[in-house]
């Protein structure tokens, strides 16, 4: 059965306004195959579940290495016997721990998901998968998606589309929106800054746009000061949205650093020290050159 | 539109104006009532009413157009010496500078009370005979903070929407004119006929009062004018002689004269009895015929009549209420509840909305005080989305107004109180979120509170009070001896029965004090109390309810069921007896427990395994209320804590929901302080498991609005998209805070004010002050652009 099946879940979030139209659940993946350096949820990236730890919340209290099974002391992030039994974190009194990720079922988070159905009925909203990498378990995201559309809900995927491309295939006829990353047009920096070659990204995003199935399209480019909001950059990524085969707009967003808490939390260091996020009049920049690019292409 | 200049130096003086006692009302009373010994209690309280009006100190303010005031000052605290002159006895000594609504107390008023007021009511107020005749097992619950009843005993009746339209369309004569018409019909050798008699003329007492009371301000007026140098304000100050002239005597014939008519009823209502609660009720329904007429008659502009009602809304924020100390403390802030109510549906049950309706909703964003109390009456069937963008526009703005009502489970709370849904479609909120019928509907609406918290400590401690050590309750048997869950919900149940008796036998015993407690100018406008021949405190009214019962502390109920159903029964992580010695403690050297207790699932994140308790508590709750009745009617069943939640916490140890001891309750139906993890939509779901439509006194929702809908064009149309959502799910009512830039500074500087404060970030919910700096710093920069999340 589809609805048995089982995929890694890191959360959800319920009445979220920013991954497509109206008030949505969006269904976080676990694991992703790129390491972008500027990546807001690095909680997101391993696919195995996660110990997280806040040295800076910690009172030191002990009671976790107390209730702890493997009698773990609370910063030992990695340690390999942990059990994810999430006693540390159901017995801290400081919310300094936290456990990332959980096998979840489609029937399980399709009953989450209908939970919100007078919200997205007033709000024309629906269900988002984003990540993670909805992609890197498809047959498990389809079935969600299926699922969701049965249930009368609008779907939507937030992806890198980085992936073979028959796992997009498997996606898009049940899709009514979807949202593709584009991290940089030039091939070396796409490498550099996320790990990853862009052309099969590239590739795919072509490919879907012109694939016959009916969902609507937006590309999104996240602006990260000194690595990808070069006006050439702006420039290709603008005419690559308006030479596809369907209608795309194209959504700048400013790069934020509300990620650094979760940095903290799995021991990793700030990413990118000294980067902040460009500001209103920049963004407004990033736009218009954007605009003047491709005439006709709809740049939010 | 902004307010004019005007009304921002009306504002500013009114802010600048202290608190102070107001001992006047009080000797006028006292004199008058000395004056009319020999006639009847109807007649001597209309005497001192004309009294009052014919001698009270009247002023003109400066920049005023509407004019009127219940005190001889602004901001006055009045007491209501008949029915509780005790109170001032009480606290003459601290009034000044107590810590919830103090009240300035002049030397030679102190003097006046002492001298005049107390020694002339001293063994004849309401107050003295409640505290004397309050019955034992109603008197040990209140005394150990169980139940709150007072306060009906230390202020008038209020809690009622008079028939405003009455006086606007009639005038006072043409009232009197109906009064003598009922009078021709008495026959003094009818028995029964003497009293209504009395009371008629009683009623005509008031009215030539009134009559008087407005012919003293048009002749200040017109002096003023004389004197006035600025023509400009010469002008002004002529044609408030002119008004005042003609209302409320006569019917009013314009926009002015219908706000002048109403203000001044308010205020006489107000000089017969100190309340809170006398709500003005559908203006843009019955005011709009003059605003209408004047503007097509090109009288008025549209820019003029908001400026009008902005004059007014600066005069509701003018008295303040007296109430002792404790009172206070439950509703703080000198709170008049005048509650102003826009939209719903007009009496085909179709769309009510009108212009009138947008330009009080901008009154209230113009003025930004705290009266009068802004409802809206949202019709999602019948109200246009205009109406409802408007309502969300003001709700950004972060004043907390207006409450926001479900029209639909207000149209059901009043059938259920007895009245037929033709007349139902004309509800209007009354207080917080209480439903009424202007003109034709007496009861308490919050009669009392009941805390609880208390029922689970009560449940959980056989009968013994955590704070006092005494029994107060019934016993029903040690925790350690319920063998499963429906054991410990029966003794719960117990507990409940037991303290909602004890505060029926104290409703009734307030109904029978209070009969006395007569009140002809609020019964003027009672179309049903002129044809009866009977006094609104006597049951003249067209309906009439049993009180109020209002439950405060739902998510502390629900939470502490919830949690020993989990963790002792179902997945037996603690035993009873564990739970009991940690709560006896204060959770002290438990922590782990207290920790469980915590993170055990919670109301208001939409989890089934919670809610349900909710649906089935709140269902016996209501039919528990509801099972008893009064000589007015059925007892009627609420959920508002005003600001009781906090007084009342100060009273319960430590809960099995993980709240540690003497801490505030949680307030209304809303979700314990930062328990909510899930977002707006699963609190809505959450709250919508506790039948609205059955607590007919109404259910208060706070919720918390974040940043994001503040952002832009976008988060004001999901704002919207929530609102129509709570809708459909059938919850009654939500008032929003708004978490704006300035409430995350103050959380930054004052963490452990704001522990509970939830945000979210990244796609996750954090509490605000367990963020880093920088990350926090984030946040708050976001709040004045848009555009939060990058996957």
């Amino acid at each position: 059965m589809e609805n048995d099946l089982r995929g890694n879940i890191l959360r959800i979030e319920k009445s979220s306004i920013f991954d497509g139209s109206g008030l949505r659940t969006v269904v976080f993946f676990k694991g992703c195959p790129l390491r972008c350096r500027w990546c807001s949820t690095p909680e997101s990236q391993s696919f195995a579940p996660q110990r997280g730890h806040d040295t800076a919340l910690c009172a030191g209290c002990g009671l976790c290495a107390s209730q702890c099974p493997a009698k773990m002391g609370p910063d030992d992030h990695r340690a390999a016997d942990c059990q994810f039994c999430g006693n540390c974190v159901t017995f801290c009194p400081q919310h300094a721990n936290i456990i990332y990720g959980r096998e979840m079922q489609v029937s399980e988070l399709l009953e989450i998901i209908a939970k919100d159905d007078v919200f997205y009925f007033h709000s024309d909203g629906g269900l988002t998968l984003s990540g993670g990498e909805p992609l890197c378990q498809p047959e498990f995201a389809a079935a969600l998606l299926k699922g969701a559309r049965e249930l009368g809900v609008h779907t939507a995927i937030e992806s890198s589309f980085y992936a073979p491309y028959p796992a997009v295939e498997q996606l898009l006829p049940h899709l009514d929106h979807v949202f593709c990353d584009i991290k940089h047009m030039d091939a070396a920096a796409h490498l550099s800054h996320t790990g990853v070659d862009n052309q099969l990204i590239l590739e795919n995003i072509t490919a879907a746009a012109a694939s016959p199935f009916p969902f609507t399209m937006t590309a999104r480019l996240p602006l990260i000061p000194g690595l990808n909001d070069s006006a050439q950059n702006l420039t290709a990524t603008a005419r690559f949205c308006a030479t596809l085969a369907r209608p795309v707009q194209l959504e700048l967003l400013p790069y934020h650093r509300l990620g650094l808490n979760t940095y903290r939390k799995l021991g990793l260091p700030d990413p990118l020290p000294g980067v902040g996020p460009p500001s209103a009049a920049e963004m407004a920049d990033y736009r218009k050159i954007a605009a003047n690019a491709a005439p006709g292409l709809v740049v939010r | 539109m902004t307010a004019t200049a005007r009304i921002e130096r009306l504002k500013e003086r009114l802010l600048a104006v202290r608190p102070e006692m107001d001992l006047e009302n009080a000797r006028l009373l006292t004199e008058g009532f000395q004056e009319a010994e020999g006639l009847p209690l109807i007649q001597r309280k209309a005497w001192a009413f004309r009294k009052q009006c014919a001698e009270k100190t009247i002023f003109i303010q400066d920049d005023e157009l509407i004019v009127g005031c219940s005190g001889s000052k602004v901001r006055g605290g009045i007491l209501c010496a008949d029915t509780c002159w005790g109170v001032l006895d009480a606290e003459l000594d601290t009034i000044s500078t107590r810590r919830y609504d103090p009240f300035y107390l002049r030397p030679e008023d102190r003097k006046l009370f002492e001298n005049v007021i107390r020694p002339y009511w001293k063994g004849r107020s309401g107050y003295e005979q409640w505290q004397r005749r309050i019955p034992e097992d109603t008197r040990l619950l209140r005394d150990n903070g169980v139940v709150y009843i007072d306060r009906k005993a230390v202020r008038g009746f209020g809690e009622t929407t008079a028939g405003y339209a009455d006086i606007i369309r009639k005038g006072v004569r043409g009232l009197m004119a109906e009064i003598e018409e009922r009078r021709a019909r008495i026959d003094l050798t009818v028995p029964g006929d003497l009293e209504k008699d009395d009371f008629l003329a009683a009623e005509l007492m008031v009215c030539e009062g009134m009559i008087l009371l407005a012919q003293r301000y048009a002749a200040l007026a017109f002096e003023m004018a004389e004197q006035e140098k600025d023509p400009r304000r010469r002008a002004e100050l002529e044609e408030i002689a002119r008004v005042c002239e003609r209302v409320p005597e006569h019917p009013a014939a314009s926009f002015r004269e219908a706000l002048q008519s109403l203000y001044f009823y308010q205020t006489c209502i107000f000089m017969e009895q100190n309340a809170a609660s006398y709500n003005p009720g559908r203006m843009d329904q019955y005011l709009f015929p003059y605003y209408d007429a004047d503007l097509k008659a090109g009288r008025l502009t549209e820019e003029e009549a908001q400026e009008l009602l902005d004059c007014l809304w600066i005069k509701f924020s003018e008295p303040c209420l007296f109430q002792d100390a404790v009172t206070a403390e439950f509703a703080a802030g000198y709170p008049m509840f005048q509650n102003v109510c826009v939209g719903g549906v007009d009496e085909n049950g179709s769309d009510a909305v009108n212009e009138l309706s947008y330009l009080i909703l901008q009154a209230t964003m113009d003025v930004q005080l705290y009266q009068p109390s802004l409802s809206v009456r949202y019709s999602m069937a019948a109200n246009p989305n205009r109406f409802l963008r408007k309502i969300a526009e003001l709700i950004r703005l972060g004043t907390g107004f207006p409450a926001f009502h479900n029209d639909d489970i207000g149209i059901r709370m009043l059938l259920n109180k007895g009245v037929p849904l033709k007349e139902a479609f004309d509800w209007n909120p009354c207080g917080c979120v209480e439903t009424n019928l202007a003109g034709r509907m007496r009861q308490y609406t919050a009669l009392a509170d009941i805390n609880l918290g208390s029922m689970i400590e009560l449940a959980l401690n056989n009968g013994i009070c955590r704070k006092s050590g005494v029994r107060i309750a019934p016993e029903v048997g040690e925790a350690t001896t319920f063998q499963d869950y429906p054991a410990f919900e029966e003794a719960v149940k117990q507990q409940i029965r037991y303290a909602v008796a004890a505060v029926v036998k104290g409703s009734h015993l307030i109904d029978d004090i209070c009969l006395e407690r007569v009140s002809p100018a609020l019964s003027l406008t009672f179309p049903a109390c002129i044809e009866k021949a009977l006094d609104y405190s006597q049951g003249g009214a067209k309906y009439n309810c049993g009180n109020g019962i209002i439950l405060i502390g739902v998510a502390d109920l629900i939470n502490s069921m919830a949690a020993v159903r989990k963790l002792v029964y179902e997945q037996k992580r603690i035993s009873m007896a564990e739970l009991v010695q940690a709560l006896a403690t204060d959770f002290a050297g438990c922590e782990h427990i207290r920790q469980l207790c915590l993170k055990a699932p919670k109301y208001g994140n939409d989890d089934e395994t919670v809610d349900e308790i909710a649906g089935r508590m709140f269902t016996f709750l209501a039919d528990e209320i509801e099972s008893y009745s009064s000589k007015f009617g059925k007892m009627t069943p609420g959920i508002l804590p005003v600001s009781g939640n906090t007084p009342f916490g100060l009273e319960v140890g430590a809960l099995p929901s993980g709240r540690h001891a003497w801490k505030p309750l949680a307030d209304g139906v809303s979700p314990s302080g930062g328990t909510d993890l899930e977002g707006p939509s699963a609190v809505l779901k959450s709250v919508a498991h506790i039948p609205h439509g059955r607590f007919v006194q109404g259910t208060l929702l706070n919720m918390k609005i974040e940043p994001a809908l503040l952002a832009d064009e976008n988060g004001l149309r999901q704002l919207m998209a929530l609102l129509k959502s709570m809708c459909s799910l059938g919850v009654y009512h939500v008032q929003f805070n708004v978490i704006d830039q300035a409430k995350l500074l103050r959380a930054q500087k004052d963490p452990d004010r704001y522990r509970g404060l939830l945000v979210r970030v990244a796609g996750y919910t954090a509490y605000f002050t367990e963020l880093g700096r920088d990350v926090q710093d984030e946040i708050i920069s976001r709040t004045t652009q848009h555009g939060i999340s990058v996957g």
